[in-house]
């Protein structure tokens, strides 16, 4: 109510060319937290039980890698990897008669693998999401918008399936089908990335299994973890 | 080595009109009322330091070293407000496997104040939420959700006011458009409210309610290439607002931005990126001002 009234001009370091209000220092700091500052072992006794409990299942090794995984666009070993191994894991046991694929992103994987021991507490830092897999039926016309998507983002995960030229071709096409099968995450399914074509969805198969825990699976049925630097997205 | 490093800048606040005097009042020998400001944003459950080998934060952050600091400004400072700006949860197996209930606890053994909820806070559902709320002893503030159809309903508040010594400081909360970020099973009858326009809602309440400095706890994030509102923009399209404490954007600033308002007057915002890897500080010095009870504004 009484700033309009005032006329302020600050000259140099704190001169008031204007003396008629009463000033304020407002300071500002940001402080590193470095490992030189002190640590409290009341709060360090807090965490105790819950980082004991933690480490006991997050150090258990599950597999080993035979090289450094890491994920980029268009292509990469841990995209086709992490693709491969969701998809492998929701179709072994089961009788495909649709055209399948499995579609993920980029943004979902979080982390890196790194070559040797690959543990339990690696799986949460590559998807720390609690996301659980979903197989979503689109009809067959959505495709083009798929293949603009991936044109657009510059590349995700795929697995069953290339885009090549810019066109999507399936490892499993079937003429006869007008609608066909993506594994996805629910995050992905419900708008997350605007992935807008998921809302032309006809059915959705919920698994109740974690896209972290189907990776896990696989990890320990591989023992060895092998990289497939095949090129499948290409535009 | 480093050494802790303090990035230190200074603004000027100014207490309307008063009889005309030594501005610089409050560099006299007196004391001056002071409220000391700690925050943070997006600390994503990181209770350990940051692991050695980590690529950009090795060994930093770390609640054990946080709290530690935070008491010790304590015994120096007599008025201290400590404040999150949301994203506690997701990040670590922390969260995944205890549902952000350590988070929680840590929380308030260090004494947060108030913190709004971000996104990632709904990762859990809102039940998932609910339950770990249960261990936070501090408001969440969320005056642009609407929980009135949900479990969260009377969980959360707008806003809070807290009289420290002379200084009544009034916060709120603001957060980020669920559609799209958040499943929508997770955020469920969630109404979403208009940022802008509930902010000058809860600014001009808190100012109605004598509140004399007014800090907005925010989700919305720092800025965007787009119009999708940020901070930035929060400030600029309202008034009354004096401080923006952000996140959600994982920004590290120098300094604190400043913006002007609606009523061209100087906005602070501030944010210190994620992880718990900085604690933001901003002291505020409030010299006779307090005592006339005229407006707090910032100027350069």
């Amino acid at each position: 109510m009484t700033f309009k009234l005032v006329s302020i001009f600050l000259i140099g370091a704190g001169l008031w060319a204007c003396s008629s209000v009463n000033t304020v220092v407002v300071h500002s700091t940001a402080v590193n937290m470095t490992n030189e500052q002190k640590t409290n072992q009341q709060i360090d006794s807090m965490i105790m039980p819950y980082k004991d409990s933690l480490s006991l299942e997050m150090n258990e090794v599950i597999a080993n890698s035979a090289t450094n995984f890491s994920v980029k666009r268009p292509n990469s070993n841990l995209g086709n990897w992490v693709a491969d191994g969701i998809f492998v894991n929701q179709t072994k046991t089961v009788r495909l008669t649709k055209p399948i694929i499995c579609l993920l992103n980029v943004g979902g994987i979080r982390s890196t693998i790194n070559k040797g021991s690959v543990t339990i507490g690696d799986m949460f830092k590559l998807m720390p999401f609690d996301n659980e897999i979903v197989w979503v039926e689109l009809p067959v016309s959505v495709i083009p918008e798929i293949e603009e998507y991936l044109k657009k983002s510059g590349g995700e995960p795929i697995s069953n399936a290339i885009l090549k030229n810019g066109k999507l071709i399936f490892n499993n096409w079937n003429e006869n089908s007008s609608s066909f099968w993506v594994i996805t995450s629910d995050y992905l399914m419900n708008g997350g990335d605007k992935m807008n074509f998921f809302t032309k969805k006809l059915s959705v198969n919920k698994t109740g299994t974690l896209m972290r825990d189907a990776l896990i699976t696989e990890a320990r049925f591989q023992t060895v973890i092998e990289e497939d630097t095949t090129i499948r997205i290409s535009f | 080595m480093k050494r802790r490093e303090f990035v230190q800048h200074t603004f000027l606040v100014t207490g309307g009109i008063l009889i005309a005097g030594n501005a610089l009042a409050f560099q006299s020998k007196k004391k001056v009322p002071k409220l000391t400001i700690l925050h943070t944003n997006d600390t994503h459950s990181n209770i350990d330091p940051f692991p050695s080998n980590h690529a950009k934060f090795p060994n930093m952050g770390g609640v054990s070293k946080r709290f530690e600091l935070i008491q010790k400004i304590r015994e120096e400072e007599e008025h201290v407000l400590v404040l999150d700006a949301g994203d506690i949860f997701q990040g670590t197996p922390y969260f995944n496997k205890f549902g952000g209930v350590l988070e929680m606890k840590l929380m308030t053994a260090m004494g947060y104040d108030a913190a709004t909820m971000g996104n990632h806070d709904f990762d859990g559902g809102m039940d998932g939420f609910l339950k770990a709320q249960k261990f936070a002893d501090f408001p969440f503030l969320c005056a642009n959700y609407d929980f009135s159809n949900t479990i969260l309903k009377d969980v959360t508040n707008a806003n809070v006011i807290f009289q420290k010594g002379k200084i009544k400081v009034g916060i709120f909360g603001i957060g980020v458009e669920l559609q799209g970020l958040v499943p929508e099973d997770k955020f469920g009858k969630t109404i979403y409210l208009d940022p802008i326009k509930t902010a000058n809602e809860q600014a001009s309440i808190l100012k109605k309610k004598g509140c004399d400095l007014i800090i907005c706890l925010s989700h919305l994030g720092f800025e965007y290439d787009t119009d999708k509102v940020s901070d930035r923009l929060l400030a600029q399209k309202t008034k009354n607002i004096h401080l923006i404490l952000g996140g959600h954007t994982h920004t590290f600033l120098e300094k604190p931005v400043e913006e002007k308002n609606l009523d061209n007057q100087i906005v602070l915002i501030n944010q210190v990126g994620w992880g718990g890897v900085q604690l933001g500080r901003l002291d505020f010095e409030i010299d006779k001002v307090i005592f006339a009870k005229k407006d707090l504004i910032i100027v350069k």
